[in-house]
């Protein structure tokens, strides 16, 4: 395929200006700011939960839209043009898009943990724009080559998955273990998914939503669970019986945020187990805090991804063990954005992703 | 022609190592501010380190002109230093001019995966200061470096103590790889400065006993008194077990050493630490000697060892080094034994290739 070119492309962007207010507009194209840059023309974009809530609310916590904010950070795309240091991509090349991009020098940057790091500047958290956009400037060692056999399609996928992978890492996963996981919404599948890759023997799928739990069973659950509306310990035990792990699993991990999936958790976890908080609900809940200290439990939180996890995301895809096509609800064109965020808060969709300004529908 | 007289007519005065043998004082353009992150550190004191010399077996610089890459170009030595700042770029806020810094002197990609996973001493394109074929080092009088790779010292410390943060983050580096716990048992072979530092690192990590081993009676009398340690002679015509035998019976240690610190490379000290550790002991190879040799791989494989490479320090380590010196946990003014002036410096190398002392510093350019 001939390499694009800047000048030929549209860098028409979708742009969130208060909540529930979103338009189109042509943005300025970016540019290069570094010979370790790459500009990257972008393909697909998947919706996310914060996505919806920015939308919906505009803000999250204290990060708060101030100021017309670029939506989306869900990305794949192709290579445009390259900056003179960078060797380990060219224009033409398939990417996936890691979004944020740390600054490299503080403790936590230095120490391996960059996911952590105070300066992060994420795409599409305020202030910084999003990638629902024409064309994505980036470090070039925030995008990762697609192999040959990974669709652009199954690229913004990558995203999510390697939010999965951080997950199943801080749960400390090995070979034989039980893992239950609640919530089967996108990221909650895809703990499953990547919970069997780790090699878990059980994982249970929990949720209240029945054709979450179906889809669950089929994508990558060893036993799916719905919860009820008895207390936390019952809810406990009756995950417990249907998985045949009566001491409880080894690890729990929450990808719902709701408070009762949380309290259940911990009197499901074994004596010694792992917890790890991955999905976002409340900013403070009531926790069994008699059950984490009695049963030793180790209890971590999981923010976004760190180093490794997106190379591991694209292997998980290319080589067959996590297959995120399945997660593709519908593909539409750049200019129904809205009706694709209208159709995910609705619930109904698993994946939605937008193509981007300059794909040919 | 005057040498000192040279100095003061040069801007960026530097030593050089241009062969085996040939060191020379040439003039190099000054350093200036090129990214908003940057320092420029005037250099007040630069130590000199057994790789900088040649020592047994081992090929170092001056003597054979590069470790595993011979020096081609002529390349300014010294990778052990401290200075004050001079100069910053736009966006630095951990130091301002005339701040005392001690340096770490390898500055990594930062891109990379090992950079990125927390390595970044493992960084492929590591700029390490005096590593061939063109890192200049820091026998010179102005330095670069991004601000996180200064550290501001507490201005109760001599910048001649400051330059042995270096070695001492080397000692850091080693003791959290070997895992140093409260109530340890640890050996240490090799009672250089690494050695040294490393004992006294150990003990602030919690170890109960400290024990250095050496062939040359008077470092182990330097290391009893300086760290309060026991030690004990190695009779070099013993073969490595029965030295093991010697050193767990005088101590009453069978199966009790937990860690192993090996500072001398020397492959009969590699085969006495492997040796020395209990069932399921920890041993941290931190002396470079020869590139391949012997070790007694059953032993290893049967008592489950955990061994670990050690090269150099990484994330936090020079930190911590420097909170340990300026909080006086650590008191390094007596690992000093000589100040050479800049002019003189293969002087101080010369000291150190014949074991002279401890740490031989070379006194920054002069104004």
């Amino acid at each position: 395929m001939a390499p694009l070119n800047k000048n030929d492309l549209s860098n028409l962007s979708f742009i969130l200006n208060k909540p529930n207010d979103v338009s189109f507009a042509e943005r300025p194209k970016p540019s290069l700011a570094s010979p370790h840059d790459v500009l990257v023309a972008v393909n697909y974009t998947g919706i996310c939960g914060s996505d919806i809530h920015y939308w919906v609310h505009g803000a999250i916590g204290h990060y708060v839209v101030k100021d017309p904010m670029v939506l989306g950070h869900e990305s794949a795309g192709t290579v445009v043009e390259v900056g003179d240091k960078v060797t380990s991509l060219k224009p033409g090349d398939r990417v996936a898009l890691e979004p944020g991009y740390p600054c490299r020098r503080c403790t936590n940057c230095r120490a391996g943990h960059y996911n952590l790091c105070p300066e992060m500047a994420f795409a599409a958290t305020p202030p910084i724009h999003g990638t629902l956009t024409g064309l994505w400037s980036s470090p070039a060692d925030f995008c990762y080559k697609l192999p040959d056999n990974v669709s652009l399609q199954e690229g913004a996928l990558i995203e999510p998955l390697a939010v999965a992978v951080h997950i199943v890492k801080q749960a400390a996963v090995t070979p034989g273990q039980s893992v239950v996981v609640m919530g089967a919404g996108p990221v909650g599948l895809l703990c499953a998914a990547v919970a069997r890759a780790y090699g878990a023997s059980k994982v249970v799928s929990v949720d209240i939503v029945q054709s979450k739990l179906d889809f669950a069973r089929d994508f990558a659950a060893t036993h799916v669970y719905a919860s009820q509306r008895v207390s936390a310990e019952e809810n406990a035990k009756a995950i417990r019986d249907l998985a045949g792990i009566p001491s409880g699993a080894d690890a729990v991990i929450d990808a719902s945020g709701a408070e009762p999936s949380i309290q259940a958790s911990l009197h499901v976890v074994r004596n010694g187990g792992t917890y790890v908080q991955g999905g976002m609900g409340k900013p403070d809940i009531n926790f069994p805090i008699m059950a984490l200290c009695l049963k030793e439990v180790t209890a971590k939180g999981s923010f976004r991804y760190g180093a490794g996890d997106y190379a591991l995301a694209v292997e998980l895809v290319a080589s067959g063990k996590v297959d995120v096509k399945k997660l593709i609800t519908s593909v539409v064109g750049f200019k129904q954005a809205e009706e694709a965020f209208k159709k995910v808060k609705e619930g109904e969709a698993i994946k939605v992703l937008i193509a981007g300004p300059n794909e040919k529908m | 022609m005057n040498t000192e007289l040279l100095t003061t007519v040069m801007k960026n005065p530097s030593l050089f190592l241009a062969g085996p043998g040939t060191a020379r004082i040439q003039d190099r353009p000054v350093p200036t501010i090129s990214d908003p992150h940057d320092v420029i550190v005037r250099v007040c004191f630069v130590g000199v380190c057994g790789s900088d010399v040649r020592r047994g077996d081992a090929v170092h610089f001056w003597k054979h002109g590069g470790i595993q890459t011979p020096v081609s170009d002529p390349l300014v030595m010294g990778h052990e230093a401290s200075g004050t700042i001079c100069a910053i770029g736009s966006a630095v806020t951990s130091v301002k001019v005339g701040d005392r810094v001690a340096i770490e002197p390898g500055h990594p990609c930062r891109r990379c995966t090992a950079c990125k996973a927390g390595s970044y001493n493992l960084c492929p394109d590591i700029k390490f200061a005096s590593a061939p074929p063109d890192t200049h080092g820091l026998l010179t009088k102005f330095w670069k470096a991004p601000e996180d790779f200064v550290y501001k010292v507490s201005d109760e410390t001599g910048l001649d103590e400051e330059v042995l943060v270096e070695p001492l983050s080397v000692a850091v580096h080693t003791s959290r790889l070997a895992g140093i716990r409260p109530g340890d048992t640890v050996v240490i072979i090799g009672s250089g400065t690494i050695g040294l530092l490393s004992g006294a690192v150990a003990r602030i990590f919690g170890a109960h006993r400290v024990i250095l081993l050496d062939i040359a009676g008077e470092k182990l009398r330097f290391a009893a008194e300086y760290l309060g340690a026991e030690t004990r002679l190695l009779d070099m015509e013993a073969s490595p077990e029965e030295s093991s035998e010697a050193v767990l019976s005088q101590f009453d240690l069978h199966d009790r050493v937990d860690v192993v610190i090996e500072a001398s490379g020397a492959e009969a000290s590699v085969q006495l630490g492997i040796y020395l550790l209990r069932l399921g002991g920890s041993y941290v190879q931190t002396g470079v000697g020869k590139p391949k040799l012997s070790i007694p791989m059953l032993a290893l494989s049967e008592k489950e060892l955990r061994v670990r490479g050690c090269f150099r320090y990484g994330a936090g380590d020079f930190a911590l080094a420097v909170q340990l010196l300026d909080r006086r946990m650590v008191d390094l003014k007596p690992l000093i034994s000589s100040v050479t002036p800049f002019e003189r410096a293969p002087e101080a190398w010369d000291k150190t290739g014949r074991g002279e002392g401890i740490k031989n510093l070379v006194q920054g350019v002069l104004d």
